[in-house]
Parts: structure tokens; C-alpha cells; sequence
């Protein structure tokens, strides 16, 4: 007992009891849940036997319910329109921003930094402040692009079908472009600059420099990028319920969002549950790209 | 340079590129001190032609928002402090060693990262109503919802514990200091600016809370102040002069933190994140 206190205050006792408790929670709070949600997802579960942890077998009964749900493809479809055209709308526009702010003047890093809060603000009045500038009637967006000639009459964004799930990609375009900016700013500034200059020597043209130094070398750092892309784009959740609530009929709707709809809007657990498996499968994917390129620098 | 003009004529486009995606927080402000006839305007006026302030006390006691804020506070500090607590032990071990465990104990760590909010919900939802937690819902959102924060924290404080050198932790073994007194009196000091940093980093995030509290916390004097927003807040919301009030008044105090901390926070970001 001694010698086991002894090994606590003064040795690897200490690093596993750090390391137990954090784990020791996670594995309740998050691993254990895991396993529980792929459990439910092959149950019966309703208002019965929500309180029990035995209950009826479903087999893939559940799987099958949801893929031949009416509303199955659209909300297929809408993910990838929501997960493709935010990734790359995040990805182009923060990597041309990260290659301005990689210019030398003055200011270049508070200003960028600026960009961040779009990061920290709650994700309910990122929503809040989007869905009111993409109002059709007397939204700022459409007086905008009114001014600028690109369109002619209002654009309901919000409440036209066509346009629903765009609204939410803008809106999350906003949100996530500052986090890949500062990212790839990183990767940017890890590039030793004699490359440039005896490229530059050599009568390589600004956009050959780009083409056969800067993304050979951000290779590793475009791969994070993408796969945390792909991540956040499906954890991302706030913006529907404060924009489109998934409407109209389901045109805005994807897959995180109708997973929750299921649960907590119709109580049916298990279909939430077999959702969320599904869509589980995709950042699993994502998450080992991801991991298998930070790797190396994560373990420093 | 040759031409000694460029660097500020890229310092104006900056500012420039700054304005326009800034833009949408400008609006929230603007929104919130115009008059209910003038939002309605069209064109909409991009500045305000008198400004009302009035807006701000009206929305406070109708939408009870102090009892909204004191909850997201409350939930924001417990989240915090059982992060912390927990992720700055595991973040040092997995920064002092380096074998199979720590790379398995990281591969986890970096998998509980990626699991999304609106996954997890479900069965935590059903767990904790198995376990009664749901009869106290706010303990049971910040569980939660500290369980998602936790990886992300101990991935970035991991990065701080790394920059301390190894060195004078093994100086203060050797002149018989215990591990626990070396770890409380040598390597948390050292560390202590990147774990506040992060600290902070979490505790912005989870006062932003949304899905966990929607879905588990039914009284409306528990919620917090994200879903006393999704109260009043969809498709067809008209009232935008109290929405962007309440929205100004809830990010205000998370805006002034992030100016003041901003590179502290950008630097705490990017040596952790992703090198």
C-alpha cells in the first residue's frame, strides 16, 4: 500500500493516474455512449422501453426504415451539396487569403488575426446574423447583389427551395474560412523562402512558384486541412435550427440535422440513432486522413 | 521592395478585405440600434439614421436574459473546469513520453475530437435518462459537453507542455524534489500562460453551447442564452431590431476577450492545431 501512495506522488503511478482520470471520463462520456448509440441503432427503442437497456432486437430493420424514407435522398443529396461547396468555398477562399496575408506589410498578422472571430462566436448568432442579412425581402444581401447588377428581383434564400441549403452554405463559408486561413497561414510560413528566391533566380513566374514549391510543400498541410474541413462541416449543426430549421419540406435538411429532428422532434431514438452510425462511417474516414497527417507533427 | 508605396497600398486592401468580411458583425450592431420602421427600409440604410439604444434594456427584461446569461455562464465554468482539470494531467503525459501508448492514448484522443455534437446527443440523451441525470440538466449538459471539449484542449496544451524544456524538470528530480512537486512547482508555471489561453479557448466555445442544451435542459429558467435565442429565432422571424440586440448583448463579452487576447489566442492555436 506504501510503496503503491509512494509510486503515486513519485513515479509512473503519477502519469497513469493523470492520464486514468482523463481517459476514465471520456471513455464514460464519450466512448461508452459510441458503442451504446451503434447498440441502439439495431433496437426497437420507443417511449416503453426508452428506460430499459434490453430491449426488443430490430436487426437492420432500422437501416432500412431510413434509407427508404421519402426524405432519405434529399437529405443525402443536401449533405453533399452542404459538406462539398463548404469545404471548397472554406478552402479556396481562406488559402487566397492566407497567400495575401503572407505578403510582407505592415499589419499583415493583427488584421489577419481579426478574421478569427467569426471562430469564437456562438454558432446560434453567426445563424442569427445570417439569416438576417439573407432575408428576401428586406435582407442586405439581396440589396447588395441587386446594386452590383448580379440579380434582377429579390432571392428568397431562406424559404425558395433551390436556394435553401445555400443559405447555410454561406453562411457556413463565413464561419469556417477564417479557421482554414489561419492553418494554412501556418503551413505558408514553414516554407523557407531561399526556395522562392532561387526559384525566382531560375525565371520561374509567380504562378510556376506556386504550382512547383508552395503546394508540394503544403501537402501535408492541405490534407489536415481538408480532413478538419470535412469534420467541422459535419459537426456543424447551430446554423440550421437558426436559419432554415431544415425547411422548407426538408430541402435543407442534412444528415446531422435530421438525425437530431428524429431523436428530439419525433422521439424516435433509434432512427436518430441509425442516422447518426451512418454519417459516423464518414468522419471515421475523415478522421484518419486526418490523423495519419498531422501524425508526424503532433508527435513533435 | 524596390517601390516602397506597395506595402501600404496591400495594407488598404487588407483593410479592405477585413471591412467586407467583418461586415456581417457591423450589421448585427447597426441592426440592433435602428428603429423598428427604419430596418424595414428599402433600400436598407447601410448607417443608421438615428440611433435608439432604447432596444437594449427592452430586450434584457423581456427575454429574462440575465437568468439566459447566468446559465451559459455557469455551464461555460463547469465545462471549463473539468476540462482543465482533467485535460492538463493527460496533456502533460502525453507530451513527456514518447511510445506506443502515448501514440495510442493521442490516435483516441484525436478520434474523440472529430465525433460530432449532433451524434453523440442521442444516446447521451437516453444514457443519462436511464441514470436520472436528466433531473439535473445542467450538470448533465456540462458532462457533456466538457467530454467534447476535452480532446481539442488537451491537443493544444499538449503543444505548450512540449516547449517546456525537459531539462528543468529532471534538475528539480535530481535535487530530490518529489514528480508531483516538480509537475505543481516547475512545469505548470511554466506552462501556466498556454493553459489559460486555452482554458479561455474553452470556455468561449461552450458559453456559444447550443445542441447539448437545446436538447437535454426543458426548463426555460436552466437554459442558457443559445437557446433563449433559438426562442425567438427561425424562419419566419420578423422582430430582427430585439434578435440582433440580444445577439450583441450575448457576443459583446466574448468579441471584447477575443480583441484583447487575440495573439495570445492565434499563437496558442497555431502551435497546437497544426504545425
Amino acid at each position: 500500500m506504501r510503496r503503491f501512495l509512494a509510486s503515486l506522488r513519485d513515479g509512473v503511478g503519477f502519469d497513469i493516474l493523470l492520464v486514468g482520470a482523463a481517459m476514465v471520463f471520456l471513455l464514460a462520456m464519450a466512448g461508452l455512449p459510441l458503442i451504446y448509440n451503434v447498440l441502439m441503432s439495431f433496437q426497437q427503442v420507443d417511449m416503453f422501453t426508452l428506460g430499459s437497456l434490453i430491449r426488443p432486437w430490430a436487426g437492420f430493420q432500422n437501416y432500412i426504415d431510413v434509407v427508404r424514407a421519402p426524405e432519405f435522398w434529399m437529405v443525402t443529396r443536401n449533405t453533399i451539396i452542404f459538406v462539398f461547396f463548404s469545404m471548397a468555398g472554406q478552402f479556396v477562399i481562406g488559402f487566397a487569403l492566407a497567400l495575401f496575408f503572407a505578403q510582407n506589410f505592415p499589419g499583415a498578422s493583427t488584421i489577419r488575426g481579426l478574421f478569427l472571430v467569426s471562430w469564437v462566436m456562438p454558432g446560434l448568432v453567426v445563424g442569427a446574423i445570417w439569416s438576417w442579412i439573407l432575408a428576401g425581402d428586406f435582407g442586405v444581401l439581396n440589396t447588395i447583389l441587386k446594386s452590383l447588377g448580379i440579380i434582377q428581383s429579390n432571392v428568397f434564400w431562406k424559404s425558395d427551395p433551390s436556394f435553401s441549403i445555400w443559405a447555410v452554405v454561406i453562411a457556413n463559408i463565413w464561419l469556417g474560412l477564417a479557421f482554414n486561413m489561419l492553418l494554412l497561414s501556418v503551413g505558408l510560413a514553414a516554407i523557407p523562402r531561399d526556395l522562392y528566391e532561387a526559384a525566382e533566380l531560375d525565371g520561374a513566374n509567380a504562378f510556376q512558384r506556386f504550382l512547383t514549391i508552395t503546394l508540394p510543400m503544403m501537402r501535408s498541410t492541405i490534407g489536415a486541412v481538408l480532413s478538419l474541413g470535412l469534420i467541422g462541416t459535419l459537426q456543424q449543426f447551430d446554423l440550421f435550427p437558426a436559419i432554415t430549421e431544415g425547411g422548407p419540406a426538408n430541402t435543407s435538411t442534412v444528415a446531422q440535422y435530421w438525425s437530431w429532428q428524429m431523436s428530439f422532434q419525433l422521439y424516435d431514438f433509434a432512427k436518430g440513432a441509425t442516422i447518426s452510425v451512418m454519417m459516423l462511417v464518414l468522419v471515421l474516414i475523415a478522421s484518419i486522413i486526418y490523423v495519419r497527417s498531422t501524425r508526424h507533427e503532433v508527435r513533435g | 521592395m524596390t517601390r516602397p508605396y506597395i506595402p501600404w497600398l496591400l495594407l488598404a486592401v487588407a483593410l479592405a478585405l477585413a471591412a467586407v468580411y467583418l461586415f456581417p458583425l457591423y450589421w448585427m450592431y447597426v441592426t440592433s440600434v435602428k428603429s423598428g420602421s427604419e430596418i424595414f427600409a428599402n433600400p436598407p440604410t447601410f448607417w443608421p439614421r438615428e440611433i435608439d439604444l432604447s432596444i437594449y434594456p427592452n430586450v434584457w427584461t423581456r427575454r429574462t436574459m440575465h437568468v439566459f446569461l447566468w446559465n451559459s455562464t455557469l455551464i461555460a465554468a463547469g465545462v471549463t473546469a473539468i476540462t482543465v482539470i482533467f485535460g492538463t494531467g493527460c496533456a502533460y503525459v502525453l507530451a513527456r513520453y514518447r511510445n506506443v501508448w502515448v501514440d495510442i492514448g493521442l490516435f483516441s484522443v484525436l478520434m474523440l475530437q472529430v465525433l460530432p455534437a449532433s451524434v453523440m446527443v442521442t444516446p447521451l440523451f437516453v444514457a443519462f435518462n436511464q441514470f436520472g441525470l436528466l433531473n439535473y440538466p445542467r450538470t448533465a449538459v456540462v458532462l457533456a459537453a466538457a467530454a467534447k471539449a476535452m480532446p481539442f484542449f488537451v491537443v493544444l496544451v499538449r503543444a505548450t507542455f512540449m516547449t517546456v524544456p525537459r531539462e528543468l524538470e529532471e534538475a528539480a528530480l535530481v535535487d530530490g524534489n518529489s514528480r508531483v512537486g516538480a509537475f505543481f512547482s516547475i512545469v505548470l508555471p511554466l506552462a501556466r500562460n498556454g493553459i489559460l489561453v486555452c482554458a479561455i479557448l474553452t470556455f468561449m466555445s461552450s458559453f456559444g453551447e447550443y445542441i447539448y442544451s437545446k436538447s437535454i435542459i426543458q426548463a426555460p429558467a436552466l437554459q442558457p442564452a443559445s437557446v433563449g435565442l433559438s426562442g425567438f429565432l427561425g424562419p419566419n422571424s420578423t422582430d430582427w431590431n430585439s434578435i440582433m440586440a440580444y445577439s450583441a448583448i450575448y457576443v459583446t463579452p466574448i468579441l471584447a476577450v477575443f480583441v484583447l487576447l487575440q495573439r495570445r489566442i492565434v499563437s496558442g492555436l497555431t502551435s497546437g492545431a497544426l504545425k
